[in-house]
């Protein structure tokens, strides 16, 4: 078993890739000199100016946070900041209306009316803390340790994940960033390159690069401003663009060729790339030869993935397939073969696909170079000793991740797992959920699957900032402090541009709202656990920065930011030494032959919609994070609801027109709220796309309730990922709904015999 | 371009940088207030639609042009009164005859003067980009557009669209400058929103993918206003508004 070993390299990864020299060059920022008095001047021009980190979505952009009159009147990114400099997006723009928000949690709240009904009484934090505390303490003496669950998400959360580990629970989810989304392309680059090219960050140089491959990733409506600018930077600079992707995305306006694949078959394409590669020569045989593991085998594996049977399984023309892969050979080594983020796809060979992307990065000698993959630089900061836990989490004696053999060295078990341990008791009773910073009704498929498990618990209580469909099911809410009025962690950015830099709070908190770390605190002070030691942030913040000479008043000194030199590339003298087994790129996998896992990629069809029936996608809009934006007054103003794409074709066979309202009707018969038809040549005839987070069902989001529709409440069949336990979101089909007339998706590309359908249950 | 008595601010958006984020839409809310739903500025998204070359899906980042002979001015019924104007560069001064919205003559850019607009909507109804909108939210409601942030460039800071901008599309700058950069590329071809028959000289300037400025000209063209243009309740507020001048003035 590997398993272990497995382990030790994710630790050996961070070791392996060389240490660093320090250096700070932090200078004073320029103070701009105003005549008259400052906040009297107009628009946000002499406003008080307090560095920050944003936290409107996960990837935490520098930003200044201009306060007049104690009020948050504007948010720029910091100047200092080598990855936005005074840009944000629109969310960071609008972080004033979460702070704002009418509808916020202001205060402790008690379920007074039935569970779910989202009927509450204000209680004081000290009553609201003594009833978590008191039923945590009560759940597990009477069921054990893992009876706690915690569903966490954030950076609010993080602390609170500490508390959960500490009473000895495995079951917290680590979640939505993992089990539903990043967990296959981790598992895949981990095995293949020995560390996780696509995590939270995707290592990829994509502005010194030649070509860009992407494979249904949406860069620009999935947006995060590095990255972005990354890739625009690029496109400027004359990289080449290949977009493989159902829908014409905003990346598929700006690409050189567009292939409308057919979905679930991107394996296929990438294994057929990869022949095509060996068998023309168009590898890097010097790298591979010095750099790589189990090139025969991948070899012998593949051969008979042609570009015809690619063309017939994925639905492309084949001239266009071979001019995409001869496009991104002739640029090799400075090739951007995008690895992707959002991988929980199909839940069988999600992990599978990812290999094969890494496999072609590799094929190119694109790893640890100019406009490839490059390596994450270490940033020599531990984490505060008063604020993580010193207990390790007990053994389980039936782990629900058991039956995942890659999932061991990520923490936390499969979500889905511990919602059907929930609602069946099985292989123990989950009695206690703990929620922070993640809406799982909007985001965990079969939504209808997770309430009925909330109806079993005896307590389940929130840490949140507003009252969500899943807030609204708790017993007990804590009002979490935003971004903006709070400290957090010493945040650590490793790509191209390394940096710190800290959050620190622009304002205090309205209402009773509190910090995280106060909040964290209080009730591990409550439950007997000796975390949350230091006084208080600034304390333990500064026990961090210690190590680098650095305090927070320093640091903010500073112009909030430190920047450190990078060490991306490798070293073109030296060969690799990957943190993998071998040291080398695992072509073929042993460890997964090991698990009697396919060593090196097949294509294994995903079953195709059944008859009458279009596969439903999703994706993203840049001016909404996941469900947690959409009540946001100015980005619900921006973009309200949703639209369904129809391909012009089916919607001229099925009478829709542009703008028609319809509704969405999925394979077990759950229907979507009314939505406006898109009408557009620019997606596959075989799939409808709405994009994410929309349709909520809490009636205290006042603005965003009802908007539009909700994908996750038709994503209500899933497959489990056999590694590690991701829950698959693309396996679900639709039909339209128009004047009270269920329509049948017509069939205009026609399935080749060896894709089965998706067979309907009965009943 | 109307660079009489010194600059002309303009702005070029590069559509094959513009990703479409609506970091501009929403910067400029913040930076001045702007309540919803109203915008001095907005992103409208194109396509995906056929072209004759190729199917685009692009983006409208729109704003106030700026113009060079703007409607707007032209309709504005409040009396026109001369106000002396000073170049903060030069210390140059001019005096002007203006009416309540004007294009301030160092800048080219077209202001509204807040204390003397009467709220009547007539420039509203005038501008063929929808670029004014008339703020009811006041007790007294005025005509609100973008300034180009003109009190920021005062102070040296740029638009704050321009600012915000992830991908770096907008570029800001003066047109009678040769060395600007938004002089360079409107002279490599930078296209404007305009057509035969509306043509007001607009000093936003677009540049990108053929297939993606043919769908921006295809449906975003300004389009003609006429008093039929304006509906009831609008045209009747102008007549109100207009008449109530005409009384206090009387």
């Amino acid at each position: 078993m590997k398993r272990r070993q497995f382990l030790k390299l994710s630790a050996a990864s961070c070791a392996a890739l060389a240490a660093m020299e320090f250096k700070t060059k932090g200078f004073l920022r320029p103070s701009s000199s105003y005549a008259g008095t400052k906040e009297q001047l107009p628009g946000s021009l002499g406003s008080k100016e307090i560095t920050s980190v944003c936290e409107m979505c996960f990837w935490r952009c520098p930003i200044v946070v201009k306060v007049k009159n104690g009020k948050v009147v504007k948010i720029e990114g910091n100047p200092r900041s080598p990855s936005n400099g005074s840009r944000v997006c629109a969310r960071g723009n609008s972080g004033i209306q979460l702070l704002y928000d009418p509808d916020r949690v202001k205060y402790p709240l008690k379920r007074v009316g039935a569970r779910g009904e989202g009927k509450w009484t204000r209680i004081s934090w000290n009553e609201a803390l003594d009833e978590v505390a008191h039923n945590i303490k009560k759940v597990k003496a009477k069921y054990g340790s893992h009876a706690l669950a915690f569903f966490d998400h954030g950076a609010s959360a993080e602390y609170f994940r500490e508390i959960f580990k500490a009473l000895g629970t495995e079951n917290y989810s680590n979640e939505p960033a993992f089990f539903q989304c990043v967990g296959p392309v981790a598992v895949a680059y981990l095995s293949t390159l020995g560390y996780i090219v696509s995590g939270t960050r995707q290592y990829v140089d994509m502005s010194n690069t030649k070509a860009i491959l992407l494979v249904g990733s949406h860069l620009g409506e999935n947006l995060h401003v590095s990255h972005v600018r990354e890739f625009v930077e690029g496109l400027a600079r004359g990289a080449k663009l290949i977009v493989v992707d159902p829908r014409f995305s905003t990346a598929a306006g700006k690409a050189d060729l567009w292939l409308p694949i057919r979905p679930g078959t991107d394996t296929a394409l990438l294994l057929a790339w990869i022949n095509y590669v060996i068998q023309n020569n168009l590898y890097d045989k010097d790298f591979v030869k010095k750099n790589c593991r189990g090139f025969k085998e991948l070899k012998e594996a593949v051969k008979e993935y042609d570009l015809k049977w690619a063309s017939r399984i994925c639905d492309l023309d084949q001239k266009d397939i071979k001019t995409a892969i001869e496009i991104l050979a002739a640029s090799r080594p400075q090739v951007v073969i995008y690895p992707g983020r959002h991988s929980a796809w199909y839940g069988k060979g999600d992990v599978q696909r990812h290999r094969c992307l890494a496999i072609l990065a590799a094929l190119f000698g694109a790893i640890g170079v100019r406009g490839g993959i490059y390596f994450p630089t270490p940033i020599p900061i531990g984490e505060a000793e008063c604020l993580i836990g010193v207990e390790e989490a007990e053994e389980s004696d039936t782990p629900l991740k058991e039956k995942f053999p890659f999932a061991d060295p990520f923490p936390g078990s499969p979500t889905d797992e511990i919602i059907k341990a929930t609602l069946t008791g099985k292989p123990y009773p989950i009695k206690l959920w703990g929620v922070c910073g993640v809406n799982l009704l909007q985001t965990i498929p079969n939504p209808y699957q997770t309430m009925e498990a909330i109806k079993k618990l005896d307590f389940i209580f929130s840490v949140e900032i507003l009252p969500t469909e899943t807030a609204i099911w708790s017993d007990i809410i804590l009002p979490d402090a935003t971004y903006l009025e709070r400290y957090d962690h010493v945040y650590k950015n490793d790509e191209l541009h390394p940096f710190i830099t800290l959050r620190q709070p622009a304002i205090k908190p309205l209402g009773e709202a509190r910090s995280p770390y106060w909040i964290a605190q209080q009730l591990a002070k409550r439950l007997g656990l000796s975390l949350f030691t230091c006084e208080n942030e600034v304390a333990y913040l500064n026990s961090q920065l210690k190590e680098i000479g650095l305090s927070v008043e320093k640091l903010v000194q500073k112009g909030g930011l430190v920047t450190f030199p990078a060490k991306s590339y490798r070293d073109p003298k030296k060969g690799l030494q990957l943190p993998t087994d071998s040291g080398k790129v695992e072509l073929y996998c042993e460890n997964f032959a090991d698990e009697d896992l396919d060593p090196v990629p097949k294509f294994e069809p995903t079953p195709a919609p059944p008859r009458g029936y279009a596969r439903l996608i999703y994706g993203r809009v840049p001016v909404h994070t996941f469900s947690r934006t959409m009540n946001n007054l100015w980005l619900h103003n921006e973009w309200p609801e949703n639209q369904v794409w129809i391909n012009d074709e089916v919607a001229a066979r099925l009478g829709i027109k542009n703008g028609d309202t319809v509704i969405l009707v999925n394979q077990d018969g759950f229907k979507s709220n009314p939505i406006k038809a898109k009408v557009t040549p620019g997606i596959r005839p075989d799939v409808l796309y709405v994009a994410h987070g929309f349709g909520s069902r809490s009636p205290r989001l006042t603005k965003a309730y009802q908007k539009g529709v909700s994908d996750q409440f038709l994503i209500t069949h899933y497959v489990e990922d056999p590694f590690m336990g991701a829950s698959s979101h693309r396996t679900n089909f639709v039909k339209i709904i128009k004047d009270g007339k269920i329509l049948d998706i017509p069939e205009l590309r026609p399935l080749p015999p060896e894709i089965p359908r998706f067979e309907i249950r009965k009943g | 371009m109307n660079a009489k008595n010194g600059h002309q601010y303009a702005m070029v958006i590069d559509l094959d940088r513009c990703i479409g984020c609506h970091a501009c839409a929403l910067a400029c809310r913040a930076e001045w207030q702007v309540p919803v739903p109203y915008r001095r500025n907005w992103l409208k998204r194109l396509g995906p639609e056929k072209t004759p070359y190729g199917i685009s899906q692009t983006f409208y980042p729109g704003l106030c042009n700026h113009c060079d002979a703007p409607a707007c001015i032209t309709v504005c019924p409040v009396d026109p009164e001369e106000r002396e104007f000073r170049c903060p560069d030069t210390g140059k001064t001019i005096k002007m005859a203006v009416r309540a919205t004007y294009k301030e003559p160092f800048t080219g850019i077209v202001l509204i003067d807040k204390e003397r607009c009467i709220g009547c909507g007539a420039c509203v109804e005038a501008c063929p980009y929808g670029a004014r909108y008339l703020n009811e939210e006041l007790d007294e409601p005025k005509a609100d557009k973008c300034t180009f942030c003109f009190e920021r460039i005062r102070y040296g800071e740029p638009p704050a669209c321009v600012k915000t901008c992830v991908a770096d599309a907008r570029i800001f700058g003066d047109l009678t400058d040769k060395n600007s950069e938004v002089y360079k590329l409107v002279k490599k071809g930078a296209i404007r929103l305009r057509t035969k028959e509306v043509d007001l000289g607009p000093n936003v300037y677009y540049i990108g993918q053929k297939k993606d400025l043919h769908l921006l000209k295809e449906t975003c063209a300004p389009r003609e206003r006429t008093w039929e243009n304006v509906k009831a309740p609008d045209r009747r507020r102008i007549i109100m508004a207009i008449a109530k001048q005409l009384r206090n003035l009387g």
